[in-house]
């Protein structure tokens, strides 16, 4: 008997554990920090972020901060990956540490998936407000339907304070105003607890009585019916008539009570309105691109010429996310993220201006640990070993031009 | 254990172990049940369970009751037809809410800090007690399959309703309308889950206007019912002794 007893306690230890692990555990994706395994081509040739700011990099609970800048859709998309007709803007970052106030592309709030348009230029905001205190990385972020999360630059932002403090007040149509952080929960608390005593209770009734063993014996020698009495099927009929009388009548109570409601709201945002981007007047053919392996720098043949009525110098070279500056040219001043920036890692053969109207083939090397670490490198290892980036011309005046450059890449090992 | 002993002296004693037995075979149940239920739960219903802004009046409506009348069915033909227990379906839905509860406080709520109010289950209780009430009080496994299925699906929706309606409560958002479960959606941020997967007033049974919930409804409780009898058999077929020896 001992030896049955403890073979049946052991296995529902047994039980209890797998079945604890198996569901208990699930956590919705709390981690933001796929930047770095994603591959590479699908950060250099889907989604451009660029003239990205993060408005404060410390602030305390309830504080409010905005990541605003722009991204281009490039226009030579990857094949491997779904087009951006379905996308929604997202913010990157560890589960709900900030709560998104805001979002807006090109003006327009965007609560909801928006078309976008290869070749396009667009202009964001995110705004955030500071819930959980912790040093967070916050990434810019689009998921694009059949594409998955194209995952854009991070910037480390520390929150500091009490998350109990936390208050998302927010006034509904009907004039109420409401914490959202703890709205509807005793309500929730309370609904979930009777029903619950509810369903405890009628086992309970059940229980009460031997269950198992005297119950099989009962059945199988024919004398099953013996088992459920006349004050059984009133107890059952009174659980059953109650049930249905309580739904009843908590469902008319909450109809009086929140007499105005609204189904849940979604759809698609088409006609997302795009930058206005003048035509580039300079033009930029790629002769050719390697990549140097042991240098960790990849190095372009260009030939570059001038249509427009100023002279011209590269200032910047910019792939998922990582801008190598020419420091004589342009300077970040937005606070870049450090790790994303190489201040002085693009070297031009000859980068004095180029006047209007001329044309000169020139050597660009972008070179920084950026490579590695962010395992742009890996771009050699794709199924379709292409690079694309973005170049910045200046002139004397400040004025910039943003000219897309797309074109295979050959690695070399030397 | 040889057959030639018994392993107990008296009645009282006969009595005794059987209570024990109860017991354990109660929790074993129940657990067993939890992490079965939870599972395939979760891999159907998933989403739909998980976020307040996927409880819309069209196919959560649907697809819940039809995912969640699995198990009980299931549990019922074991404990009914073997044992004459009527509360094979409340068990079953005791287990899976106390896993959901246990998975949503602790982990959605305690590790990655989404409110409670946003990510709480769904109540299957109502439907699940008067499942278990039609089995008891006809014997019927398919009355209890029609009855009960359909009454499973209809119950649903007004059994959630005190629960969500508050949630439903329309707010102006930077001139936009939603609800205040679309705002939960929006501002805690969930990378996982963006806009688009979200599977709400999706479907074709437009020309029912706004009254789409009860109909909805209905439609989930006649699916219920050849659910249930496919997990009644299900059940039926994992309750069998054919392969242990009888003594
Ligand atoms: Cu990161």
């Amino acid at each position: 008997m001992k030896l049955i007893k403890d073979k049946v306690a052991k296995l529902s230890f047994v039980a209890l554990l797998v079945s604890v692990t198996a569901a208990m555990f699930y956590t919705p994706t709390a981690s933001a920090h796929g930047e770095k395994s994603q591959a590479a081509f699908m950060r250099m040739r889907t989604i451009h972020w660029f003239d990205l700011n993060w408005s404060k990099d410390e602030l305390t609970v309830n504080d409010t901060m905005t990541i605003s800048g722009k991204f281009h859709v490039f226009a030579g998309w990857p094949e491997t990956v779904d087009k951006p007709e379905i996308s929604f803007l997202n913010i990157g970052i560890p589960g709900p540490v900030f709560i998104r106030a805001g979002s807006w592309i090109g003006g327009q709030l965007v609560p909801r998936s928006v078309t976008l348009e290869l070749g396009e230029t667009y202009e964001f905001k995110v705004l955030l407000k500071a819930r959980r205190p912790g040093d967070w990385h916050v990434h810019t972020m689009m998921n694009v339907k059949g594409g998955g999360p194209i995952i854009g630059p991070g910037k480390w932002v520390t929150i500091s304070g009490s998350m109990a403090n936390f208050k998302n007040p927010i006034t509904t149509l009907t004039g109420e105003t409401i914490d959202l952080e703890t709205y509807n929960l005793s309500n929730t608390y309370f609904w979930h607890t009777f029903w619950y005593a509810l369903g405890i209770a009628w086992v309970a009734y059940w229980a009460r009585k031997p269950m198992f063993i005297p119950r099989i014996i009962a059945v199988d020698s024919g004398k099953a019916d013996s088992l459920i009495s006349a004050t059984d099927r009133k107890v059952a009929l009174a659980f059953a008539a109650g049930s249905i009388a309580i739904v009843a009548m908590s469902m008319s109570s909450t109809n009086e009570q929140y007499p105005v409601t609204t189904p849940l709201q979604a759809g698609l945002l088409r006609g997302m309105k795009p930058l206005e981007m003048p035509a580039p007047t300079v033009s930029v053919k790629v002769e050719d691109a390697t990549y140097r392996v042991p240098g960790r720098a990849m190095q372009m043949t260009l030939t570059v010429t001038n249509n427009g009525d100023a002279p011209i110098r590269l200032g910047e070279f910019n792939t998922a996310g990582v801008r190598f500056l020419d420091a004589a040219v342009s300077k970040d001043e937005s606070g870049y993220p450090d790790d994303l920036l190489a201040e002085e890692g693009l070297t031009v053969s000859d980068n004095s201006a180029l006047a209007p109207g001329q044309s000169r083939t020139i050597q660009v090397t972008a070179s920084d640990a950026a490579w590695e670490v962010y395992r742009l490198a890996d771009l050699i290892y794709d199924p379709d070993s292409r690079f694309a980036g973005l170049l910045f011309f200046y002139d004397d005046a400040g004025g910039r031009q943003m000219v897309m450059v797309d074109a295979p890449l050959i690695p070399s090992f030397i | 254990m040889s057959a030639s002993q018994s392993a107990v002296r008296s009645r009282a004693e006969a009595v005794k172990v059987s209570r024990t037995f109860d017991w354990l075979i109660l929790f074993t149940l129940f657990f067993v049940i939890l992490g079965g239920y939870h599972v395939h739960f979760m891999l159907t219903g998933g989403d739909w369970d998980f976020w307040t802004d996927w409880k819309d009046r069209r196919l959560w409506v649907t697809v819940l009751p039809i995912v969640g009348i699995t198990f009980p069915a299931a549990v019922q033909s074991v404990l009914w037809w073997r044992y004459r227990l009527p509360f094979g379906a409340v068990v079953a839905v005791l287990g899976l809410l106390f896993g959901e509860w246990v998975n949503r406080y602790f982990n959605f709520w305690g590790w990655t800090y989404f409110p409670v109010n946003f990510v709480f289950p769904s109540n299957f209780m109502p439907g699940a007690i008067v499942l278990d009430v039609i089995l008891m009080l006809s014997n019927s496994m398919q009355l209890t399959a029609v009855l009960g299925g359909l009454g499973y699906g209809l119950l649903f929706y007004p059994g959630n309703w005190p629960i969500i309606a508050p949630l439903h409560v329309p707010v102006e958002y930077n001139g936009m309308m939603m609800t205040l479960a679309d705002l939960q959606g929006y501002h805690y941020v969930r990378t996982g889950t963006p806009e688009y997967i979200r599977m709400v007033e999706k479907g074709t049974l437009r020309t029912f206007g706004k009254d789409v919930a009860p109909v909805s409804a209905f439609f989930s409780g006649f699916v219920s019912i050849i659910i249930y009898f496919l997990w009644h058999f299900f059940g039926k077929w994992f309750g069998s002794t054919a392969f242990t020896q009888s003594t």
